[in-house]
């Protein structure tokens, strides 16, 4: 692989990340992250969403009229969404049921969009398809971080295990409980605000003026 | 009254930005001046108090499991609801296309308003989440739906307006140089939401 | 014949190599750019309205296929998966099928144990006359049954038999905070006590409301009465820890989830209530039973 599809895959899971430096696909990314598992899961779905609706696009990308270019792209990218459901539904059943809404909300998912339209239709199929794999990790990334404080601090568990000593919690005796308010969906965006405000720190050339 | 409650609820306990981030991209990038968030939001409340209705039709009498009977008993094990994802956003878009059409033919002044923000409504999640919350919520008539739509539509336009008078004010405030930008707004969001979450308690 | 145009100021040449000069801004060759060949567009070019037409079907045709395909494939495998899901609820409410995590094939072992332990299943109208039916088929769609009006509701009852005791479940359905929820109660022989119960829900807040399908709350409920003197008052869930302690008719809400808490009780309540004349029946004849006298006069 040369350095410059090297770059397409990685670029996003750092400087170019698509939620925290591009600001796409917040929707969901917060809404799934009260527990590892179905973070891991959106994560998994958005990725190969992305993936191969760059690469479907890219594909087709000579052929399709300008006029209904936005419908063409919805249009794939629904099917493919309905694909993944349907899958998830039927090999993931507990997972799909947390998901919910979220899986159909993939469809609208900024990322995806604006992937396709800035870059699968403008290079070839393979760097439009590791592209997407790279967005999709980068967006995974993130949800996987905020996930992984919210359920550890709320909930004390991790992929369900519990991970906080049961001798801990007041109840028992011990000093520690749980942080019910992680568990709430304000505190999911004011974890990424944090995450920002360290990556920002960390890469000085994004900071706004 | 029921659909009152779920107007009501819909505003204020079930914010579409605060309680489920829905439309959160174009919330963030288009919340800096009172007068654009104002735009959008417009838009994005008339989209939504006519597709989710539109799309609760849809639903009731073609897509759900058994839908279809009214046409003929032997549709009654005909169940299209896998298609669902792909009919809503196609009415959401459609929809959108076809009243920036109108509005650009009719009143080109509320077209040069409006126009720049419909192209970005068809990727707004919140109109997608307002339809898919509809079939989910399985509302009973279309008067719920329709005031389900309505209703979070004015909630996001509530949330993006506050948001923004916020911001117009923090361009003059001292902010942690990482911070400024998406990175306030993220935090000043969520407290938002915190403060929301006081409405909880109203009882319907 | 190629064309040549000048990027300068648009003079169009044609001939095999671009001019030297621009006859009419004299920039050099280098300044000319060879226009690509016209091909013969495919339906008359790719913005017609014939082409665009013809896209827009050829691909929904294709979507279509493909999505129908894929629905028709899975749909066995999500229809068994929703079955399963059902029966390991119907036994978990009386504290069965708890292997299934560990299990081989957990859909052969949720099966056995459900047709191991699962010995009766009917439906009861209003009036509380048993009516014959399938009795899993309804709670499948349980939903469409609490949309009909009261008189005309058929509602499942599941008889259960562990080892020689008998016990009735019964389904609920209502409203959580967000969305739909559900359970089942499982009573006693006495049809008065609960022995254990089971709720799910599709969208409360996790780690608040969600937490009613959670072990803390369920286990509340067992042994809990159903019914104050000779009257059916369900179960209130009661705010705030300890609050219901001695109270044989009611539980803790959970913390944080006072309104999904709120909609367990009215869904209670309201379930309940739908099996109210079958239920005094069965506690009719149980008197009957448990009075010799009467017993006799049977015989």
């Amino acid at each position: 692989m040369n350095s410059k599809n090297m770059k397409y895959l990685f670029g996003p899971l750092n400087k170019n990340n698509p939620v925290i430096v591009q600001i796409l696909g917040i929707c969901s990314a917060l809404a799934v992250t009260a527990q590892l598992k179905p973070a891991f899961v959106m994560a998994m779905s958005v990725t190969v969403v992305t993936a191969f609706s760059n690469l479907i696009m890219s594909a087709l990308r000579k052929g399709i009229p300008d006029r209904i270019r936005i419908i063409v792209q919805l249009v794939v990218i629904a099917a493919l969404v309905i694909l993944v459901d349907q899958v998830l539904k039927a090999y993931v059943y507990d997972v799909s049921k947390q998901l919910s809404v979220y899986v159909g909300l993939i469809i609208t998912n900024c990322i995806i969009m604006g992937r396709v339209e800035a870059f699968a239709l403008g290079n070839k199929p393979w760097p439009s398809f590791l592209d997407g794999i790279g967005n999709g990790l980068g967006y995974g990334m993130i949800l996987i971080v905020v996930a992984f404080f919210r359920e550890l601090l709320g909930n004390g568990t991790l992929w369900g295990v519990s991970v906080i000593p049961a001798s801990w919690y007041i109840q028992n005796g011990g000093f520690y409980a749980n942080n019910g308010l992680m568990l709430l969906p304000p505190m999911a965006l004011i974890l990424v605000g944090l995450i920002i405000w360290i990556h920002r720190s960390r890469n000085k050339d994004l900071i706004e003026k | 009254m029921e659909s009152l409650n779920i107007f009501i609820k819909s505003i204020f306990i079930d914010n579409m930005v605060f309680a489920f981030f829905f439309g959160m991209c174009s919330y963030i990038a288009v919340s800096k001046s009172v007068k654009t968030a104002m735009g959008l939001g417009v838009a994005v409340t008339f989209v939504m108090a006519v597709t989710v209705p539109l799309n609760w039709l849809l639903n009731e009498y073609v897509l759900k499991a058994g839908a279809l009977s009214w046409l003929s008993e032997s549709f009654h094990d005909v169940d299209l609801s896998f298609l669902s994802f792909i009919v809503f956003i196609a009415v959401i878009a459609s929809f959108v296309q076809l009243v920036e059409m109108v509005v650009e033919k009719f009143t080109p002044a509320l077209y040069n308003s409006l126009g720049i923000f419909l192209p970005l409504i068809a990727v707004n999640c919140a109109i997608m989440g307002g339809s898919l919350f509809m079939q989910e919520r399985e509302y009973a008539n279309i008067g719920q739906a329709t005031a389900f739509g309505l209703g979070s539509g004015l909630g996001w336009w509530l949330a993006i307006i506050m948001m923004a008078a916020i911001r117009e004010r923090l361009a003059y405030s001292n902010v942690p140089a990482p911070l400024r930008g998406p990175g306030i707004t993220f935090i000043i969001t969520g407290l938002m939401g915190i403060a929301f979450m006081a409405f909880l308690g109203i009882q319907l | 014949m190629k064309k040549y145009i000048c990027t300068v100021c648009g003079y169009v040449h044609e001939g095999d190599s671009a001019p030297e000069t621009c006859p009419v801004c004299k920039a050099p060759a280098s300044e000319f750019r060879l226009e690509a060949e016209e091909k013969k567009p495919l339906l008359g070019g790719k913005n017609s309205n014939a082409y665009i037409i013809t896209y827009s079907v050829v691909m929904v045709v294709l979507v279509a296929a493909v999505l129908a395909f894929a629905a028709l494939k899975l749909q066995p495998i999500q229809n068994a998966n929703v079955e399963l899901e059902t029966k390991g609820a119907v036994l978990a409410s009386i504290g069965q099928g708890a292997g299934a995590a560990e299990a081989a094939d957990k859909n052969a072992y949720i099966n056995d144990e459900y047709n191991k332990y699962i010995t009766d299943a009917f439906l009861v109208n209003e009036a509380g006359e048993r009516v014959d039916g399938n009795a899993f088929e309804v709670l499948k769609n349980i939903k469409a049954e609490y949309d009909k009006p009261a008189a005309e509701r058929l509602l499942p009852v599941f008889v259960s038999n562990v080892d020689g005791q008998v016990r009735y479940i019964l389904p609920v359905y209502g409203k959580g905070l967000w969305g739909p929820i559900w359970g089942y109660v499982a009573l006693n022989s006495d049809w008065r006590t609960i022995s254990g119960v089971v709720f799910d829900h599709k969208g409360e807040t996790p780690g608040l409301g969600a937490e009613i399908a959670g072990e803390k709350f369920q286990s509340q409920f067992e042994g809990k009465s159903i019914f104050s003197g000779d009257e059916l008052v369900a179960i209130a869930v009661l705010k705030g820890a300890g609050s219901s302690a001695g109270n044989p008719n009611a539980v803790d809400a959970v913390s944080g989830g006072t309104i999904t808490s709120r909609g367990v009780q009215q869904m209670l309540l309201d379930c309940l209530s739908g099996y109210k004349a079958y239920i005094e029946q069965q506690l009719a004849v149980a008197a009957d039973a448990a009075n010799p006298l009467n017993a006799e006069c049977h015989e």
